[in-house]
């Protein structure tokens, strides 16, 4: 019986998997033909010559290639859909701002009608490799977690419509209280997200007070910090992409960097601790508090690795471009890595926080009775 | 002092009046996965294959993560070995995304800040594109193996008599019960990273189609998915990787 149990979830697995591979791949296909949706010109390469290469090398010594490259093909949207182009391109080994094109590629161009029709490259159309990713992943969440993927997927949206919206309204208040509008957010981020993993009760209300007051103290001690040793070896220059204030904005990042791990591990700790309770109604405050920090002590290193590794790993290649550029190992930590560092040791506090303030309030509100 | 060595004291102090000895364990853990991931980049700098360098780097940081934690002996070897299996998986689904995406090097919005700097180095930006979203996903791989793995003990040391069959049902659960909380923690951590990267593109009106298909939102959603993907895929991989030691176990005694 059980065998034939097996047999049948294994043949479902085999058509959900092949579904999931079917489905990845019309994603794909779809997002390879939807250049009518878009306003400008496309341009599919039909055939590439190479041309010459050459070798060059900078005052760092640093060698590379440039190659010329004649693309031909043609427009496949838009007005001027039909028409055959060609088109130079050239590109070099490193490929850090141009890209070397192959035959069937799709590209965004900028068409010059004087004197006559022709055109420059601006990008490559990406689009189809990340709705290729998208498909993949929300696949594999409907195959291992079933029904319960719907959950993940709802709450990814929500809470990115309302990251949209908080977006929205900092830039109509031209980046002015950034870091008010994003605590508003956090708050109602927090409550939205809480309220969908755990639903409303008093369990839900304890950790959303955890993690409402670690996150508040974690800015206050940043703050702190940066009052005390005057923001030295904080190089807001260094921050990308900045349009507004950079240091309201940076404190606004980490705020919402390090909101998900420490909701993650509040959750964790104040159901544990709500179960052991449960289990062991005799347990006093203080026991229950000790109970927390056991089990917040084995989840908090992990943590802090996650939002590390994240934090860091998007710096590496600006660190790299800067070691090449004959800068010294301090000086390319400082431009690059310096922040990312800031925010994980500021995201450390906070985790490191919510273990001490969910242990606590767990053990003065969560009782026993509970279900 | 500087702001970074103070945020460091306070970081520890409070780690070690919640964990004393395993706190600063975990403190130290930090450190030197900084160190390993700064001598991988200086490592590349000297034209040392990246994706090679990546790879050997990821298995030493996954290994320090994961048996630096607290979790036990037979928890803390199965979620290695899992998320050993799963950076495999991951590269295999890495290398060709970045190919077709191309979202290797800098987009138009780095361009103020690469003023006076030589981006012909001869280190080809797509394979450290490759090596940036394989590094990023690793801390997230190693929480959600050691979550299930420790789980997956607890219930293994309660239950000895347990069929690898029901073990498999249990990991799935627990699977379940981390995955909402976990992928929040990834969610908020790259929104919060990408914040000024948004606040651009609305700033600047970017279209829908301009932020799908620009370089530098690309880069970083690629590597939010394939975490998220890493992340997913651990709930089976690290579930699998112990029942089979448990059948391994249960022959031997089985046969004894």
């Amino acid at each position: 019986m059980a065998d034939m149990d097996n047999k049948l979830t294994n043949k479902m697995t085999w058509v959900q998997v092949f579904i999931a591979i079917a489905f990845c791949f019309l994603t794909a296909f779809l997002f390879m033909h939807n250049d009518a949706l878009y306003s400008q010109p496309i341009f599919e390469v039909t055939k590439v010559e190479s041309g010459k290469t050459s070798k060059m090398t900078d005052e760092f010594q640093n060698v590379d290639h440039y190659h010329q490259q004649t693309l031909y093909g043609k427009i496949v949207n838009g007005k001027y859909a039909g028409h055959r182009l060609t088109i130079d391109n050239a590109y070099s080994d490193a490929h850090a701002m141009d890209h070397h094109y192959v035959k069937g590629q799709k590209l965004f161009i900028t068409l010059h009608t004087s004197p006559k029709l022709h055109a420059t490259v601006k990008d490559l159309k990406r689009d189809a490799p990340i709705a290729f990713l998208f498909a993949l992943a929300i696949s594999l969440l409907f195959i291992i977690l079933k029904w319960k993927g719907v959950t993940v997927i709802s709450s990814i949206v929500i809470n990115t419509i309302l990251f949209w919206i908080a977006i929205m309204i900092d830039h109509n208040n031209d980046g002015a209280a950034v870091i008010l509008i994003f605590s508003i957010l956090a708050v109602i981020f927090c409550f939205v997200t809480l309220f969908l993993v755990m639903g409303w009760s008093r369990k839900m209300l304890v950790t959303l007070s955890a993690v409402l007051v670690a996150t508040a103290i974690t800015i206050l001690i940043t703050l702190m910090v940066f009052g005390i040793t005057h923001e030295k070896g904080v190089y807001y220059e260094s921050m990308q992409y900045v349009t507004q204030l950079p240091k309201p904005l940076f404190i606004a990042e980490v705020l919402i960097g390090v909101l998900g791990a420490v909701m993650d591990e509040a959750t964790d700790i104040v159901a544990s601790l709500a179960t052991l309770k449960t289990e062991k109604p005799e347990l006093s405050k203080m026991q229950v508090f000790n109970s927390g920090r056991q089990i917040g002590k084995s989840i908090m290193g992990p943590l802090i690795n996650v939002l590390f590794f994240i934090f860091m790993a998007e710096t590496l290649p600006m660190t790299l471009l800067y070691l090449k550029n004959g800068n010294t190992w301090q000086y390319s930590f400082s431009m690059n890595m310096s922040l990312g560092m800031t925010s994980s040791l500021i995201s450390g506090i906070g985790i490191v926080l919510t273990v001490i303030l969910s242990s606590l309030f767990a053990g003065l509100w969560i009782k026993g009775d509970e279900r | 002092m500087g702001s970074i060595t103070c945020l460091g004291i306070v970081l520890l102090v409070l780690m070690m009046i919640v964990g004393g000895k395993q706190g600063v364990t975990s403190f130290l853990s930090m450190v030197v996965n900084f160190g390993i991931l700064f001598f991988s980049i200086v490592l590349i700098a000297f034209h040392t294959p990246p994706i090679i360098v990546t790879v050997v780097a990821s298995v030493i940081l996954l290994s320090i993560t994961i048996f630096w934690s607290s979790a036990s002996d037979n928890a803390s070897t199965t979620a290695f070995q899992a998320s050993c299996v799963i950076l495999i998986l991951l590269i295999v689904i890495i290398i060709p995304i970045e190919y077709w995406a191309q979202v290797g090097g800098f987009g138009l919005e780095d361009s103020e800040e690469l003023e006076g700097l030589s981006t012909y180095i001869g280190i080809d930006f797509t394979k450290i594109a490759i090596a940036t979203a394989i590094l990023s996903s690793l801390g997230a791989i190693a929480e959600a193996a050691i979550a299930i793995a420790s789980g997956l003990d607890e219930i293994l040391t309660q239950h000895d008599k347990i069929r690898s069959g029901e073990l498999f049902a249990d990991g799935v659960f627990i699977g379940k019960q981390i995955i909402g909380t976990a992928v929040n923690t990834l969610f908020f951590g790259f929104f919060g990273s990408s914040l000024a990267l948004f606040i651009w593109f609305y700033g600047l009106n970017y279209s829908l189609g301009e932020i799908l298909n620009d370089k530098v939102f690309a880069a970083e959603l690629i590597a939010i998915v394939v975490s998220l993907i890493g992340v997913v895929l651990t709930i089976p991989i690290t579930t699998w990787m112990m029942s089979f030691r448990l059948k391994k176990v249960q022959d031997k005694t089985m046969n004894k």
